[in-house]
């Protein structure tokens, strides 16, 4: 844990729509996140959390401010960055080992320099014996595997989460909360995840980050004090619930008006 | 019985065999039936006479030079039309200007009944391979240029933007996202301008031509030989099967992920 990798610096989005108002999404973000560190944003919808994290991986580009990784200035995406995003997002027609090496081939690597590789995180996902099958062959829970896989493989600086289990049943949510807890304990990735899952986002970090919304701000920075390695248990630990429920009272009022807003 | 059924539905070769030729027998039981009631042989032959007259016609050889005209002239100009429309397809895709521009003209002539141009053609081209080739390709080329474009808008949005996170380059995105989506669509289009172009290629050849299917068919019906019309017919029946099998085979190797 030496210093911070990711500094986000006074950073504002506001998107232009064409013929209607502008729609500020974040504002003032500030933000630094250590080596090693696993830490999770949470806000209600709308609260611009996956813009953060499309501008953290290069896909948009800030309005105002900036995005340092690394003392580097982020200006478009890049192998020291890797999404793992909420939807589907392999590819079809490609098998499990090829959409893993898919990231490794885009960046110029020969099959046999991309496979061994791709198959020690297929290994590391509890993805062996699925090499070739193809993703509509699988469950979502084994599908979101063969993304984070994907974007572990590429070994990038930190790792990007948006969102990963919002598409998984209770039980799988579960299951797949843990074995990411594995898989960063082995890999000691600097993780960033966006979550609506309060109790998902303390489980698995070090620092939760509370964001408010419309336009986002950084509302509250919370550390999680709860010692590691974290198993399913801890979720029943009174310490565990106290800081759920304090950041379940910071963002309950934004969560009901943005259900107003939405319907 | 029912084990006859649940055979007949089953997704296997065997079973396809079966279905395929479970209808030709019924067709030729009824034809066969309705050629019992209708005596007279100018409007309708049963199909012992057709089979006959187009045995007749293999020996001759006459079969054979106009299976050699026919399919030479439909083929390359089938090919061509596949190249052609996959082109334009991609022009149209890759630029919104020209698919604004350009798709009100292309879908105006899509609309219009290009056949019926076939003297024009002619009369433009010479009897021979050139108004054959130019006529087969404008009713082929429309299918492709349709579902190459509306494949390759319809790729998935959040592939495109998975690939743009690994920092794919634009030519990157599109060998391995959008081309890759488009495919399965591109080969609909090619099934559709097969059928399309076999039409074609009969008009065509009943318009100017000395050898082919079309000129075939039309020298008999000139003789009242209804046999031999509706063997060549039958032929041709016969090919647009064949395209079709093949290419809805291609479409499901493709896209497998889309049956389940």
């Amino acid at each position: 844990m030496s210093g911070d990798l990711l500094r986000i610096e006074k950073l504002d989005k506001t998107f232009d729509r064409k013929g209607k108002a502008s729609v500020e999404a974040l504002r003032g973000i500030d933000l630094t996140i250590g080596e090693g560190e696993f830490v999770s944003i949470v806000g209600a919808s709308g609260s611009g959390k996956s813009t953060l994290l499309r501008i953290i991986d290069g896909l948009l580009l800030p309005t105002a401010g900036s995005v340092h990784l690394d003392g580097k200035a982020v200006t478009r995406p890049g192998t020291d960055r890797a999404m793992v995003f909420q939807q589907d997002s392999l590819l079809p027609w490609k098998t499990v080992i090829e959409n893993v090496a898919y990231g490794l081939t885009l960046a110029g690597a020969d099959w046999s320099a991309a496979e061994p590789v791709a198959q020690r995180f297929i290994d590391l996902t509890g993805l062996r014996g699925f090499e070739s099958n193809y993703p509509h062959q699988l469950s979502g829970g084994m599908r979101q595997r063969v993304n984070v896989a994907r974007a572990l493989a590429v070994n990038p600086r930190i790792l990007l989460l948006d969102e990963p289990f919002a598409s998984l049943d209770a039980q799988t949510r579960e299951i797949m909360q843990t074995e990411l807890l594995t898989i960063w304990q082995e890999s000691r990735k600097t993780v960033l995840l966006i979550t609506h899952q309060i109790d998902e986002a303390v489980f698995l970090s070090d620092t939760v980050v509370v964001f408010s919304a419309r336009p986002g701000t950084v509302r509250s920075v919370i550390p999680v004090p709860i010692a590691r390695p974290r198993a399913l248990d801890v979720k029943r630990q009174p310490a565990f619930l106290k800081i759920v429920d304090q950041i379940w009272n910071m963002i309950e009022a934004e969560v009901r008006a943005s259900m107003k807003f939405n319907t | 019985m029912r084990d006859i059924y649940e055979f007949f539905e089953q997704d296997s070769k065997a079973a396809a065999g079966a279905r395929i030729s479970l209808s030709v027998l019924c067709v030729l039981l009824l034809w066969q039936f309705v050629s019992v009631f209708i005596s007279n042989r100018l409007l309708l032959v049963p199909p012992a006479d057709v089979a006959r007259a187009l045995l007749v016609e293999i020996q001759r050889g006459a079969m054979w030079a106009n299976a050699v005209a026919t399919v030479t002239a439909v083929g390359t100009s089938f090919v061509a039309s596949v190249l052609l429309g996959i082109a334009i397809g991609l022009a149209l895709a890759s630029s919104r200007v020209l698919s604004l521009t350009g798709g009100p003209v292309l879908s105006a002539l899509n609309s219009v009944p290009i056949i019926a141009l076939a003297p024009l053609f002619i009369a433009w081209l010479g009897l021979g391979f050139a108004s054959k080739f130019v006529l087969v390709l404008m009713v082929a080329v429309f299918p492709v240029v349709v579902t190459t474009e509306a494949g390759l808008r319809a790729a998935d949005k959040q592939l495109i933007e998975a690939a743009r996170s690994f920092n794919a380059t634009p030519m990157q995105i599109f060998t391995t996202v959008t081309f890759p989506y488009a495919l399965p669509f591109i080969v609909s289009g090619i099934r559709v301008a097969w059928a399309r172009a076999l039409v074609g290629i009969v008009v065509a050849e009943f318009f100017g031509s000395f050898a082919g299917f079309g000129f075939a068919i039309l020298s008999a019906s000139q003789t009242f030989d209804t046999a031999r019309v509706l063997g060549y017919v039958i032929v041709l029946g016969v090919m647009g099967l064949f395209g079709s099998i093949l290419f809805e085979t291609i479409e499901r190797r493709l896209a497998p992920w889309r049956q389940e």
